[in-house]
């Protein structure tokens, strides 16, 4: 008796299908509007066209994205269908099961069927694996459906090169290129102008300043680590500052807030005397390591500052919120300052306390002018270079933009990285 | 008859001793004393103190930045997941606070599912105190797991954020009590940040919006909006509105948040507002400092002129 | 010690302690344990107007409570740092007894023993205090220096440099691309925020603080003539951008100074509800 109603139920099931297809659409033409909501309802609506399903590209795999045209009982005709189904099998017959938690909205005409790559998990979704696709329009009752056509079979499979980001490998390449090109040429020999930097003509008076007064100049590597570009900029340019300062036999304080910079800062500050022939004149207590804890390195540095009242104190390299705290003490104690950082946040506090800033890049800018060495040139002409070549893309862009349209679309897509 | 609150005549009395104040040390400026910069704090202490000892409020109305934001949140359908993180300290609390209070209010009374975590150790503290003594008071009715979820905080920093944007119960297999976050409601579904409908930041440090929109959302175009101390706000703007839809910067986004949500929300129209009482002090504060600022130039430019008499 | 010095110690313990006992009694209706929250409380106080006697200048009261905050948030750091990056993060996928040691739930997974490579890098990394082996912590440090800037290549690259480049594809002319002619412009002139005026104003001034931005970072030519004169406008750019964010700094920290004024007035001294 039981096995009989089972099978009746099932037939009656797997008449629905069908009976969409060839009722549905007369339906919808009978239906008036004076037909209520109810009846509405239990009436088979249009099911959904041009069902595709295809592997998500750029992505590890185990993921499918479908996609269909609405059926035309949704927001129209007969405007019964609120949800939809996404089902999906491993065989086109049968044991079709809905992907997703959750039924999708009306109006919904594309789904990224993400499964698990996990072989434990329960939503575990094999690569290279054929998997078949049906969507279902369902009404108010979700026994009321009717299903697509079944597509398939799909395979998803992992990428190993992500297209989304060619923009940016090109821009990648161009600046690498433009880089390599002007490092060769700095390594051949070729003169690569860089304008001079307000900051860096000043600390030659800075200097001198320093050794008329007979007052110490005090020169500040930051908060960074050794690895740091600033702080690498800035050891370019204490070498610089200690050379100059060797032979002017003017004494120079370099307090360190981080060991290894100290070492690498004790080698340079040596290696400076040595080429300006005072090696005598150094001494290695003149570099040396304070804390690495930032308030009490400021604390520190700022007793320094009023004890000894350096004539100019360099604050280069990276800084945080001690930049204020530092330059405000040395604005007090009546000394000439320039600083240098590519902290965006800290550098409107050197502007205000310091006489000459290098604002962001000219830290970068000032190292290669002052060190003259090929990779530091090279690398900043080729900057140089991708700048020019953004203000060229700005302006065809701006152009583009007045066009409108598909024109500035298209352009607008050569930028475009996805995930 | 004009009628003065207490506020209004604490407010005139403030503005007359400030005014009164600046005019004296204008006065001895100009005979050519030095002024003492203690005297200087003692005119901001005072013109802080005072409006809050006074409640003084003043009107905002939110700028574009800030409504963008607030409309999203109206505007997106009832039952939308959003994600807020609390990426900020204690010390960072007094300015950002009041964003993560509206901002729970106004997600849960739209009916929003939504997901509170962070990513600063000392946000987990805050996490719990801001929804337990602020939001939810409000909101008897919510149930944890179906209307909010806490995850609580995660060690990682941009480690964190790189892996749930693909992957989010690997980073968080369990919530802030343990419980699995495949037997909690709202993460029906939710595989990765991208089935959020909405992400919000409320920070200033690093991790904080600015990790948030490289790794997760403008890779994945998620809808995002962050909250931030006035210290990054201008470092924020380069990404509106195509990164990011909407920014708060500092108690100001803040003060004009809540002015748009009491405006429209009858019930809240009492609530306490710590970020439009917060703005009362800041107006009185900027004008006093505004006020030192010409004067220091008027001395200066006097100055120089002598100089260059002599 | 000088007498001075011994007076102003003795006024603090004094008002320290009176305070603690009023706002014991004032916290009895409250807390359980009133007489410690009221010894919270004080000490919060305490340390609040300790460092704000800076203003005045140096002084020891500053210094211990400056001293302490460093070593307590350098101890916090490193007890949540164990807490939750290797009990929370690193132990449940290591072992399951070491997991139910600390009574955190293990996290099954296949591969799973590379989760033994950070412990290696880890262990690298504090042969930095050795220094005979010291040379060893470099390795992990390049690994970390290395998928650092791996992992944060793609995203600036993206969301700073080529998504803030198409950022600057604006219309100079109308306000979304639409030029109807300089009649329809006169005609439909509007000061709203919203209005085709003010929009093309700050597509303007996007367009050209981009542009002289640029040429002031142009470190290969000379600064003179138009290019000087647009470098110029570059840096005008830069300060105006610098005061907006003092600006903001200063809203940032008088914010700070509220919440703590407020902490003063109404959970201390509860002069305001």
């Amino acid at each position: 008796m039981r096995i009989k109603y089972s099978f009746l139920l099932a037939l009656f099931l797997l008449l629905i299908p069908f009976s969409a297809l060839i009722f549905g659409q007369d339906g919808a033409a009978a239906s008036g509007e004076t037909e209520s909501a109810d009846s509405l309802a239990l009436t088979l609506p249009a099911p959904v066209t041009n069902l595709k399903a295809i592997n998500t590209p750029n992505d590890h795999g185990h993921s499918f994205t479908v996609t269909w045209d609405i059926s035309a009982d949704d927001g129209g005709g007969l405007k019964n269908v609120l949800f939809y189904r996404v089902m999906r099998s491993d065989n086109p017959d049968s044991s079709f099961k809905q992907r997703g938690e959750n039924k999708l909205p009306r109006g919904a005409s594309t789904y990224q069927d993400n499964g698990s790559k996990r072989k434990e998990s329960d939503d575990f979704s094999a690569d290279f694996t054929d998997f078949y696709y049906r969507i279902d329009a369902i009404t108010i009752d979700s026994n009321v459906f009717s299903s697509s056509g079944i597509y398939g079979p799909v395979q998803s499979k992992g990428e190993w090169y992500n297209t989304g980001r060619t923009p940016v490998l090109v821009a990648v390449i161009i600046f690498l290129i433009l880089t390599m090109i002007f490092v060769a040429l700095a390594k051949k020999g070729a003169d690569l102008y860089i304008r001079p930097l307000a900051g860096i003509e000043a600390v030659d008076d800075a200097i001198g300043r320093a050794t008329e007064m007979g007052k110490p100049i005090l020169y500040i590597l930051g908060l960074g680590g050794a690895d740091q570009i600033a702080t690498i900029a800035s050891f370019t340019i204490l070498s610089r500052v200690a050379k100059q300062v060797a032979e002017y036999q003017t004494k120079l304080i370099v307090p360190c807030y981080d060991p290894i910079v100290m070492t690498v800062a004790q080698d340079i500050v040596k290696s400076s005397f040595m080429d300006a022939g005072r090696v005598d004149d150094y001494k290695e207590e003149s570099v040396y390591f304070v804390t690495q804890s930032q308030f009490a390195y400021v604390a520190a540095v700022n007793g320094t500052m009023l004890r000894e009242l350096p004539a100019t104190n360099m604050y280069m390299g990276k800084f945080y919120a001690e930049s204020l705290i530092l330059a405000e003490t040395g604005a007090l104690a009546g000394s000439i300052q320039i600083s240098g950082t590519d902290e965006i946040a800290q550098i409107p506090f050197f502007v205000v306390a310091c006489d000459y800033t290098l604002i962001g890049e000219e830290l970068y800018a000032a190292s290669a002018y002052l060190g003259k060495e090929p990779i530091l040139l090279g690398s900043l002409k080729g900057q140089d270079m991708a700048k020019a070549a953004i203000i060229v893309l700005m302006i065809i862009g701006v152009v583009t933009a007045n066009i409108g349209g598909e024109t500035l679309e298209n352009f607008r897509e050569l930028f475009k990285v996805i995930n | 008859m004009l009628l003065l609150t207490f506020s209004d005549i604490g407010l005139i009395v403030t503005l007359v001793i400030i005014a009164a104040g600046l005019g004296l040390i204008l006065k001895l400026a100009l005979k050519g004393k030095e002024i003492d910069r203690r005297i200087i704090f003692i005119f901001i202490f005072f013109s802080v103190a005072s409006p809050i000892i006074f409640q003084i409020k003043f009107s905002e109305k939110a700028t574009a930045v800030v409504k963008s934001i607030y409309d999203k949140i109206d505007n997106l359908p009832e039952g939308s997941k959003i994600l807020i993180s609390f990426d900020f300290d204690p010390a960072m609390a007094p300015e950002v606070q009041p964003m993560a209070i509206v901002l729970g209010r106004h997600a849960l009374i739209k009916g929003h599912e939504v997901v509170f975590m962070s990513l600063w150790t000392t946000g987990q503290s805050l996490l719990t105190e801001i929804i337990n003594e602020y939001i939810l008071p409000d909101f008897p009715e919510k149930q944890e797991f179906i209307d909010y979820v806490t995850l609580g905080f995660k060690a990682g920093n941009e480690g964190v954020l790189k892996v749930i944007a693909t992957d989010f119960k690997k980073m968080f297999p369990v919530d802030n009590n343990g419980r699995p976050l495949d037997s909690i409601p709202i993460f029906d579904g939710v595989k990765s940040c991208s089935d959020f409908d909405l992400v919000i930041s409320i920070g200033g440090g690093k991790p904080g919006p600015k990790e948030w929109i490289l790794f997760v959302t403008d890779p994945s175009n998620i809808p995002m909006a962050v909250g931030v101390a006035a210290v990054i706000a201008p470092q924020m703007y380069p990404y509106y509105p195509a990164q990011v839809l909407g920014i708060m910067g500092g108690v100001k986004g803040a003060a004009e948040y809540e002015s748009e949500f009491i405006g429209n929300y009858e019930r809240f129209k009492d609530m306490k507002t710590p970020g439009l009482l917060t703005m009362g002090p800041q107006t009185l504060a900027h004008t006093v400092i505004m006020a030192f600022i010409i004067i220091g130039n008027i001395i200066y430019f006097r100055k120089r002129k002598k100089e260059a008499k002599s | 010690m000088r007498k001075s010095s011994l007076m102003v110690l003795a006024t603090v313990a004094t008002l320290f302690i009176v305070s603690w006992i009023f706002k014991g009694i004032a916290l009895e209706d409250i807390y359980e344990s009133n007489y410690l929250q009221g010894f919270l409380l004080t000490f919060s106080a305490f340390l609040t107007l300790s460092i704000m006697s800076f203003l005045y200048k140096d002084n020891p009261f500053y210094k211990f409570s400056e001293h302490l905050f460093v070593g307590v948030s350098a101890a916090y750091a490193m007890v949540v740092g164990f807490w939750t990056t290797i009990v929370g993060n690193l132990v449940p996928r290591l072992s399951e007894s070491l997991s139910n040691f600390f009574q955190i739930p293990y996290q099954e997974g296949t591969y799973n023993f590379f989760y033994y490579l950070p412990v290696i890098f880890g262990l690298m990394l504090l042969m930095r205090l050795s220094k005979k082996h010291g040379w060893m912590s470099r390795i992990p440090l390049a690994f970390i220096i290395g998928t650092t800037a791996g992992l944060n290549f793609i995203g600036y690259l993206r969301s700073d440099f080529t998504n803030q480049i198409a950022a600057t594809f604006i219309p100079l002319l109308g306000a979304a691309g639409e030029w109807k002619g300089i009649g329809d412009f006169f005609s439909n002139l509007s000061l709203s925020a919203g209005g085709q005026l003010v929009m093309m104003l700050s597509n303007w001034v996007i367009f050209l603080g981009v542009f002289c931005g640029l040429i002031y970072f142009f470190f290969s030519r000379e600064h003179t003539g138009l290019f000087g004169k647009a470098s110029r406008v570059g840096i005008w750019i830069l300060m105006i951008t610098f005061g907006a964010s003092f600006g903001y700094t200063v809203m940032g920290r008088i914010s700070l100074l509220v919440g703590r004024i407020t902490f003063l007035f109404k959970d201390w001294l509860g002069i305001i509800s």
